[in-house]
């Protein structure tokens, strides 16, 4: 590691990063070079995106020779040009990002359409009827979406969860 | 009780548009539970910065937003401290998080409820046993230690005083527990109720509480207690509690019926126990009933938890500026003076559902029928087609939930009752 990119990495250490564990994810360096200061997340990808404006203010306060600040998820890829419309991106998304993730709940999620900005999403399998399935959506579907499609702005969950019948956690009056 | 330690926002602006800082809340939501939507969604109205504490691993990213375990109290708030994340409220979702809640508010010295009063509000024992000592009005009780003899608990039946009711102290929702007419029906009833903590995977050195039956009118009270006052949120009229014996939680109407001295009588007296138990910030929930005692009406405490509501229950409430009950509780949790604690709405109820039977739930059929009942404002079945289901004394859940709204709680109690008439559950 360089002596910038070390720089960088206690930055981060010393500010934002806890923010960032607390939110299910974690970064790394991986490379500060010219000015640009390039992190991975790990972890929670949405749990990245409400504090990527943070993360960037306090690595270059800390960091004067950082002018910018590049996060990357692993394997993620950027938007082809002309991407497509903000529907196809969110599918993309969704394959890409979410549904392998979720596959480990037995759960799917598709999108139903994109309209006024909102993205209506379905959820299946073992997140249908889930008890914890708004915090899925909330935490991590949402902020994801709204962080890679630059045309949502916000995710309506349609899912019939009362007819979801394997759901991953169930409810249970306490 | 710890002192007040308001901790500056200065990192909690990350969310906010105009980078002003928003407060930031850790949110403790158990996986099993129902109450997880409505907080989050009352979160999202407020604004607030967000972070979820949960013993539910999250399928993204492989791992809880913050992992937390109810039965690891002092590593998971070690965790929840090393984080270094500074919070302005931690709020409990539901019961198994409430005593984790209280330590990690303790130790961030935020306005918290001692973990010994969380603790006592979980255990109907210790309940009764600080109520004795507060003089607080409640049934006669004998607790009954593990290990205790059939002689024992005819004894204790006897002593609490016949009918009886025998009550397992640490399941809610009415589970575990059973009315006894005689000290033998006891003795069955405490068989039972061990049978059904052992299947619960309680501990089996849990003691049973047997109680006074008490009859007359059942009501609740919600409140939120700041620096130990009551701000009531609700009272609910229990019309249709049964006599035993089970006890499922049914219809559920507000505002009550009773007179103003007596709710006033009832408020108090919830108000004593919460301070009795040593509660002194949060959502509390209280069942009384109205009992007799030398020709006077006077409310006696059955139980009180450190939580709002349960079940989904609170979507009968709305407040000033169509508040939920779920914003009143943040609100509260972050300092902010409410303006208005009671519902501004008409009369509301709500039925929970029972489960009639045991076996295979394969439908609920007549939901559109039962919805279209006018004052039906919702219904929600909660229990998935093709799960096992087990009625009361031995399952721990509801088929679900109708809510209703009208000019009268006449006509609320009649639309409830004329919608889940219209309701034909199929368990096989």
């Amino acid at each position: 590691m360089t002596d910038l990119a070390t720089k960088v990495a206690a930055a981060l250490e010393g500010s934002v990063l806890p923010s960032v564990i607390a939110r299910g994810a974690s970064l790394r360096v991986l490379a500060a070079e010219d000015g640009v200061a390039t992190l991975e997340v790990t972890g929670s990808p949405g749990a990245v995106v409400p504090l990527a404006a943070r993360i960037e203010a306090q690595v270059r306060a800390a960091v004067p020779e950082i002018t910018a600040v590049r996060i990357a998820a692993p394997g993620q890829r950027p938007p082809p040009e002309g991407a497509g419309s903000p529907a196809e991106q969110a599918r993309r998304v969704l394959d890409t990002e979410v549904n392998p993730a979720i596959a480990a709940h037995g759960g799917h999620v598709t999108l139903d359409g994109v309209d006024r900005g909102l993205a209506r999403i379905r959820l299946e399998g073992g997140c249908q009827g889930c008890s914890l399935a708004e915090v899925t959506v909330r935490q991590g579907i949402e902020p994801l979406l709204r962080a890679r499609v630059p045309g949502i702005a916000g995710v309506v969950d349609v899912t019939d969860h009362e007819a979801g019948t394997q759901p991953f956690f169930s409810a249970e009056k306490r | 009780m710890t002192a007040v330690n308001r901790r500056p926002m200065a990192e909690a602006g990350e969310n906010s548009a105009a980078g002003q800082s928003v407060p930031r809340v850790l949110l403790l939501v158990p996986a099993r539970t129902y109450r997880a939507a409505d907080f989050l969604a009352a979160a999202g109205r407020m604004g607030l910065d967000l972070v979820v504490g949960s013993d539910g691993a999250l399928p993204l990213g492989g791992r809880p937003v913050v992992h937390v375990s109810a039965g690891d109290l002092p590593g998971t708030a070690g965790r929840i401290m090393a984080l270094g994340t500074r919070f302005d409220a931690v709020v409990a979702v539901d019961t198994p998080m409430l005593v984790l809640a209280a330590l990690v508010s303790g130790r961030m010295g935020l306005p918290h409820n001692p973990v010994q009063a969380v603790i006592a509000a979980n255990d109907k024992a210790e309940q009764r046993r600080r109520w004795a000592a507060a003089a607080v009005p409640q049934p006669a009780f004998q607790v009954v230690p593990a290990g205790a003899s059939d002689d024992a608990l005819r004894r204790a039946a006897g002593e609490a005083g016949l009918p009886c009711v025998v009550k397992a102290v640490s399941l809610s929702a009415s589970q575990g527990v059973l009315r006894a007419d005689n000290p033998a029906a006891a003795v069955t009833a405490a068989r039972r109720i061990r049978r059904i903590l052992a299947a619960a995977r309680r501990p089996a050195h849990e003691p049973l509480v047997v109680e006074e039956y008490v009859p007359g009118p059942e009501l609740s009270i919600d409140g939120l207690l700041t620096d130990g006052g009551l701000a009531v949120t609700a009272v609910f009229d229990k019309p249709c509690t049964p006599d035993g014996p089970t006890f499922e939680e049914t219809v559920l109407i507000t505002p009550s019926r009773l007179p103003g001295p007596a709710q006033d009588a009832a408020i108090a007296t919830a108000g004593r126990a919460a301070r009795a138990l040593g509660l002194t910030h949060g959502p509390v929930h209280a069942e009384l009933r109205i009992g007799q005692r030398r020709g006077q009406a006077r409310p006696v405490m059955l139980e009180l938890a450190a939580r709002s509501i349960g079940g989904l229950c609170s979507r009968a409430l709305h407040f000033g500026n169509n508040m939920s009950l779920e914003e009143l509780v943040l609100a509260n949790a972050l300092g902010r003076r409410i303006a208005t604690s009671r519902p501004t709405a008409g009369p509301s109820g709500v039925v929970m559902l029972p489960v009639p039977r045991r076996g295979v739930l394969r439908a609920v059929e007549g939901r559109g029928d039962a919805a279209a009942v006018p004052g039906i404002t919702g219904l929600t079945i909660t229990i998935p087609t093709g799960q096992h289901v087990h009625p009361l004394p031995d399952g721990d859940r509801y088929l679900g939930f109708i809510f209703a709204e009208a000019d009268t709680r006449e006509e609320v109690e009649g639309a409830l009752a004329n919608a889940r008439g219209r309701l034909r559950v199929v368990i096989r």
